[in-house]
């Protein structure tokens, strides 16, 4: 079976959810268990043990055949996102954390210096290390070193639905990774989700697209359909494209005919 | 006075807003209404930010004209002590509040520094997010405000025209412009990390107000690349003391002007609270507001003891309960969110890492 493979855990669907920015508690879990995904992020501050309407983790966490995987999403340094992924193992009982340091509250990307220093504490602790981080490859490989279970590269800003505007990026990170490669944010529609897993990313993770869809449970489904349909064609092998201009004049003839 | 500062008469931002916000554009109300909307949904998705105020005191040394704390009022003087704190908190809690604002007036020999700092103490073990609304500190202050679990700073400049501010603040701290105008930064510089600003609406020309509003919004994202800045948009509300708003803004202008900060600062919180009528309320929430006050009481000791706390700040014009509220927000498909932080991220940022003054 084609599953995504992280650390010890096997998923079949290659689809991540987030669980943000929906209009509801009973909308998130309708689209979560739509996208057919095995794997959802929480963020610690929506962990609310002391009201169940406002909590996300609760819910969550009774929905069958679902790994929670908590994000450090508020932290500014690596030192809270350290306590936060600590906090969050106490609570969800999960080995995995999304490690999400953003000093800016405000465009929310990723601090790759903060990153890399909570990573390499936190996988020599045994975490299964998951890093949102900037499309940069040789921050991928750093990660890799440190024991990263995967990366998590952006496609392009948080909830910018800007799809894969960093796609040249992405290649080579691709290209170069021994590690699971997931696009992380910025991805607006099924089809870029497609184009990604055509790509060679081994999952990508969804939030904004599908928690703002007029439909978010339809939108969830498209996306899981798209994800399928990417990862297929990256298997049954895509047609290169042809790029080359032929020359008018042949360009080796100086080499002579080949005997 | 000495020089203001050069950002306050930056002129860049405004050929973008000016004729925005003061409907000289041809955009039409409608228009930016939709853009504020799409603008929202993609940053912020459906959610909204609930916290609740809770006023500690109605001690104050200053003379704002319009206020009805000034130290000329003549309603009785009172501070919460430390086991009232703690029930008002308690009650709070009980509503399912997580984001409390405590406020004071500005400093008294009652209420201040260290009174304050306990009481940050006290809700930071009770409230996973604890913000401050009070007299202006030092940098050191703020520092010590931080490292007890104050996440936020709320401090308005009340009015960007030098020369109003002038006459409305009779007496007291606050009379110097100049202060007062510097105090995000201190704040910012003592690790807080989140700052809250806004002018107070109907004490000056009001595109003037939204103008210098927005060029301190864009100095301190420039300046503090790590804070957080919200923007809130009170209106004058009846108050003992009976001031009338020179400027009055109509609701029209307030939507125009919300909007317009959501357009031209897309990823920014933009605060609305109790000040404003239910309806107008719910018609601006995902409109380009992404936070809200909820079952405010203005009153000292109001949670508790909604009866016998007595004179308020200002009129409260939203006294819908939490309950009711979140209805109207599920109503329109938004979800109101109460527990949008974690105490593990609280502790100011370090120094060398406060941004540059």
């Amino acid at each position: 079976m084609d599953s995504l493979q992280l650390g010890t855990y096997e998923f079949s669907s290659r689809l991540i959810l987030g669980t943000g920015k929906f209009s509801s508690t009973r909308a998130m879990l309708d689209a979560v268990r739509a996208s057919g995904t095995g794997l959802v992020t929480v963020a610690l501050r929506r962990f609310n043990r002391e009201q169940a309407e406002d909590d996300l983790f609760g819910p969550l966490s009774e929905i069958g055949g679902i790994t929670l995987m908590p994000n450090t999403s508020g932290a500014a340094t690596a030192r809270e996102a350290v306590r936060a992924a600590h906090i969050s193992r106490e609570l969800s009982g999960s080995p995995f954390v999304k490690v999400e340091i953003h000093p800016n509250p405000h465009h929310l990307m990723p601090d790759p210096i903060e990153t890399w220093e909570a990573c390499r504490i936190l996988a020599s602790e045994g975490f299964l290390v998951m890093p949102y981080i900037p499309a940069d490859p040789v921050l991928a490989k750093r990660l890799e070193d440190v024991g990263c279970t995967s990366v998590m590269p952006l496609g392009s800003a948080i909830g910018s639905g800007q799809g894969l505007s960093t796609a040249g990026m992405l290649k080579i990170i691709i290209r170069d990774s021994s590690i699971p490669v997931i696009v992380d944010a910025g991805l607006r529609s099924p089809s870029e989700a497609c184009a990604a897993m055509e790509m060679g990313c081994a999952a990508v993770l969804v939030n904004s697209a599908i928690a703002v869809a007029n439909d978010p449970t339809a939108m969830a489904s498209a996306f899981a359909e798209a994800v399928q349909a990417g990862r297929r064609a990256k298997r049954a092998g895509v047609m290169p494209r042809s790029g080359t201009a032929v020359a008018t004049s042949p360009l080796t003839s100086f080499l002579g005919t080949a005997p | 006075m000495n020089a203001l500062p050069a950002w306050l008469t930056d002129t860049r931002l405004s050929a973008e807003i000016v004729p925005l916000l003061s409907g000289r554009s041809e955009a039409s109300l409608e228009q930016l209404a939709s853009e504020a909307k799409a603008a929202t949904l993609r940053r912020f998705g459906r959610i909204v930010s609930l916290y609740a105020p809770l006023y500690l005191s109605n001690h104050c040394s200053s003379g704002c004209a319009y206020c009805g704390f000034a130290s000329d009022r003549k309603s009785p003087r009172r501070r919460l002590e430390p086991d009232e704190i703690k029930r008002e908190l308690a009650a709070m809690k009980a509503l399912g509040i997580g984001d409390v604002l405590l406020l004071t007036g500005e400093r008294t020999i009652e209420t201040g520094y260290d009174y304050l700092r306990q009481a940050v103490e006290r809700a930071a073990g009770i409230m996973p997010r604890v913000a401050v609304e009070a007299f202006p500190m030092t940098v050191a202050e703020y520092r010590g405000l931080a490292e007890c679990g104050c996440t936020g700073i709320t401090i308005y400049q009340e009015t960007y025209d030098p020369e109003n501010y002038g006459k409305l603040h009779r007496w007291g701290p606050k009379r110097d412009f100049l202060e007062r105008l510097e105090t995000p930064e201190r704040a910012l510089q003592g690790g807080i990390r989140s700052i809250g600003v806004g002018a107070l609406l109907g004490l000056s020309e009001p595109v003037a107000e939204a103008t210098a509003l927005a060029r301190h919004v864009m100095h301190l994202c420039r300046s503090y690349w790590k804070a957080g800045v919200s923007v809130s948009f009170p209106r004058i509300r009846p108050q003992e003391g009976g001031y009338q708003p020179a400027w009055p803004v109509d609701d029209r202008f307030l939507a125009r002007m919300i909007f317009v900060f959501r357009i031209a600062m897309p990823d920014v919180d933009l605060v609305l609270s109790t000040r404003e009528n239910p309806a107008f309320r719910d018609g601006m929430a995902g409109l380009g507001i992404t936070r809200m006050s909820i079952a405010s009481r203005t009153t000292v000791g109001g949670y508790h003891d909604p009866e016998g706390a007595g004179t308020s700040q200002f009129e409260v014009s939203d006294d819908r309960s939490a309950e009711e509220f979140c209805r109207a927000l599920r109503s329109k498909e938004l979800e109101p969110v109460f527990k949008n932080w974690d105490p593990a991220f609280n502790g100011p940022i370090v120094t060398e890492e406060a941004g540059c003054p």
